[in-house]
């Protein structure tokens, strides 16, 4: 090292090679990313388009772009995080068991809902990408995007449409319920924290759910309710129809 | 916390065994979330340190998906061709289904008489 350039940072590049070999830097983009979209959002007094999970995603992947690095190698580092979710939904069970006395005398409207809500959302999101022209791939893509991407992915094998397009639509679906409900809730006139949740898990699974428990506890509750049910209804019932439609 | 880290973790992997060998359908974390919530109605209550380790995970339930979202952002240049068709059905359905559910809950809540 002779010093004359730039002595106290004498190999840049070799630091950078050490760092994006290692998982850290995807960890640190990740977490980082994140803590900047908490800060923002709660400056923003948690307005639905400062939503922290939105910055985090649209910060992450400018950076990655800027410096280069493709996607499977961040994810190769920021698999870490990603395995928790598996993880943070078995959690979810808690919430659900604690508001469960508080759901009992309202199953039917629920589960009422439930259904509604799921066929609102298969029925408008093929009619219109019909309307539009989208070609058949694209449209199989729709059928099982409002529920949780990783039960999604499995319908979508099972039915034979693209994996992978659903999981695009159904992660950029729990983003937009999670950013616009609020809106929507409010010209509804929908008022009831458990009502708001319910409905927010119904179209927007887990994204919405986190929207929703940083609003509300009893919102959080039954958005997570909502999302597994959809879930597990799903799962069962639209092979069943898609069957059933002869699709 | 740990205690119910270790419980969450026994729970998805009971999951991911009933998955793999019963229902191949049904994800992993889905079975474990209704296996602990059978256990949780079994033991008629929440250990505080399940609750401190789940409370965490529902505050911070979004983080968890930074990393397969920006897979979906690095994605949608692919569906460029399609981007309008696409774009407007997921932003009317989304709001379609957020306001039918609702109303539905509305209308046949008794306690909600306007």
């Amino acid at each position: 090292m002779t010093g004359q350039l730039a002595p106290e940072f004498p190999n840049i590049y070799e630091i950078w090679v050490y760092l994006s070999g290692s998982p850290l830097l995807a960890l640190i983009l990740t977490l980082g990313a994140y803590q900047i979209g908490v800060i923002v959002y709660g400056r923003a007094n948690r307005y639905p388009l400062a939503n922290p999970v939105l910055i985090a995603i649209v910060l992450v992947a400018a950076t990655i772009t800027l410096i280069g690095m493709p996607y499977p190698k961040y994810f190769e580092g920021a698999q870490f995080v990603h395995f928790l979710l598996g993880t943070a939904t078995v959690s979810l069970a808690v919430p659900i068991y604690k508001g469960l006395s508080a759901m009992r005398g309202r199953i039917a409207p629920l589960l009422a809902a439930l259904v509604a809500g799921g066929l609102t959302s298969i029925a408008s999101a093929v009619g219109i990408a019909r309307m539009l022209g989208a070609d058949s791939t694209i449209v199989g893509g729709f059928v099982a995007k409002s529920v949780t991407a990783p039960i999604a992915m499995g319908i979508a094998e099972r039915i034979g449409v693209s994996p992978t397009l659903t999981a695009v639509f159904a992660v950029s679906t729990g983003i937009l319920g999670a950013v616009l409900a609020r809106f929507v809730l409010d010209a509804v006139r929908s008022r009831e924290w458990w009502q708001r949740g319910f409905a927010i898990g119904v179209a927007a699974h887990g994204l919405g759910t986190s929207r929703a428990f940083s609003v509300n506890a009893e919102a959080g509750a039954y958005s997570s309710l909502a999302m597994g049910l959809h879930g597990v209804l799903g799962a069962v019932l639209i092979p069943l129809g898609a069957r059933l439609l002869g699709l | 916390m740990i205690s119910g880290l270790v419980q969450i973790l026994l729970f998805q992997g009971l999951g991911e065994l009933v998955t793999h060998f019963l229902l191949p359908l049904i994800p992993g974390p889905v079975i474990g979330l209704i296996l602990l919530l059978g256990f949780l109605a079994l033991r008629r209550s929440v250990n505080a340190s399940l609750d401190e380790v789940a409370s965490t995970f529902s505050q911070h339930f979004g983080l968890l998906f930074v990393p397969a979202a920006v897979g979906v952002v690095m994605f949608w240049p692919h569906l460029k061709a399609h981007a309008l068709a696409i774009a407007a059905a997921l932003v009317a359905s989304v709001v379609l289904t957020i306001a039918v559910t609702a109303l539905v809950l509305k209308a046949l809540s008794p306690g909600s008489l306007e």
